[in-house]
């Protein structure tokens, strides 16, 4: 899907660029431009997403990612129809949920692979069970606590209080989350399809 | 508070970790070796997505669009300028952080648009590629709701995100 939307960019650029043949418009100059300010912030940006994921790793290490699971158990058991929280599947998506939250995306994927794939051995059919749409749902709607990423660029543009943002996003990722478990529930009665 | 955030989180996960016996100095050393390399596997997303968006922009297509599109924002609260953003975020995750720099770059980190854009990325995830992702892995074909339930939480983070930077 990247292939057509970044090739549809490009395009649409220089197609705008010729229809507008906008008056000093210097496409060759923004292009090029853009590049190496892309290089150059990848390497601004390296030592923040350096420093945080040392601090993470810290706490991964101090046993953060059980901590979390043991807190989620509970309300999981309510979430997902014929998963429970000790089972392989249950404690798979328990990882995942909670190394989300801390931001490990490398350690997060695997686990939410690990339990599809569980669940799908026990739903046997090529039909998205409601625990994997809800599992799948939760997941694409953000549970990052700190958005370390965020703050990073923040800091390399030059924002005076980079991390003024971290109140508002877990506000609005926790409306993300509760609006997307509240869909399911509702889909889940009416869909057969 | 907000200069003091990070201090007092890092000051934390080092009492933590202390009193979890981690060896704290080298744990921090690997950790910070995977963040390094983290970045560097960025670089080349950064590459391809910040020269297409620079050149929408000098063309004045993004500006058109932008435009098309604003009373559709403006009925929903969000600042028609952090649409191409928005628009990313489902899609690609390093995609839509070069958005956010090309949106930082063109109005103040601190002003109420650059904090919304800013929250907005932090508020969703790439809805599409982790939807593929997972379902390709589990051998599943049939979506059922997964698609239209996650870009309703999608929208709805988006809204929160220009509604909280306004209130906050």
């Amino acid at each position: 899907m990247m292939n057509i939307i970044w090739a549809l960019l490009l395009i649409g650029g220089f197609l705008g660029l010729v229809i507008t043949s906008n008056v000093g418009a210097d496409g060759t100059g923004a292009l090029l431009d853009a590049a190496m300010n892309a290089v150059s912030l990848g390497i601004r940006l390296a030592g923040g997403f350096a420093l945080w994921s040392g601090m993470i790793a810290i706490l991964e290490k101090a046993g953060a990612v059980r901590a979390i699971s043991r807190l989620l158990a509970k309300p999981m058991g309510l979430l997902f129809p014929g998963v429970t929280p000790d089972s392989p599947a249950g404690q798979a998506m328990l990882t995942n949920l909670s190394a989300n939250m801390l931001g490990l995306g490398n350690a997060a994927t695997p686990m939410g692979l690990k339990a599809m794939g569980l669940m799908a051995d026990q739903g046997g059919s090529a039909l998205a069970t409601d625990a994997m749409c809800m599992f799948l749902v939760i997941n694409a709607s953000s549970l990052q606590l700190f958005p370390s990423s965020v703050i990073s660029l923040r800091a390399a543009a030059g924002a005076a209080s980079p991390a003024s943002i971290v109140l508002p996003t877990l506000a609005a990722t926790a409306v993300s989350t509760v609006v997307g478990i509240a869909a399911c529930l509702l889909l889940r009665r009416r869909s057969l399809i | 508070m907000n200069t003091l955030l990070v201090p007092l989180l890092i000051a934390l996960t080092l009492v933590v970790g202390l009193f979890r016996r981690v060896p704290v100095y080298d744990t921090f050393v690997e950790g910070a070796k995977e963040g390094l390399k983290a970045a560097v596997r960025v670089i080349p997303f950064l590459v391809a997505m910040l020269p297409a968006i620079a050149l929408l922009q000098v063309s004045g297509v993004l500006g058109a669009l932008v435009n098309l599109l604003s009373p559709l924002l403006k009925a929903l609260g969000l600042p028609e300028q952090v649409l191409p953003l928005m628009l990313m975020r489902p899609f690609s995750g390093s995609a839509s952080l070069a958005m956010l720099e090309a949106t930082l770059k063109a109005t103040p980190p601190d002003g109420y648009i650059g904090r919304t854009a800013s929250t907005l990325l932090g508020s969703s995830e790439t809805v599409f590629y982790t939807v593929a992702l997972y379902l390709g892995a589990a051998g599943v074909k049939r979506s059922r709701y997964i698609v239209p339930a996650a870009l309703l939480a999608w929208l709805a983070g988006s809204i929160a995100a220009a509604w909280f930077c306004r209130v906050f």
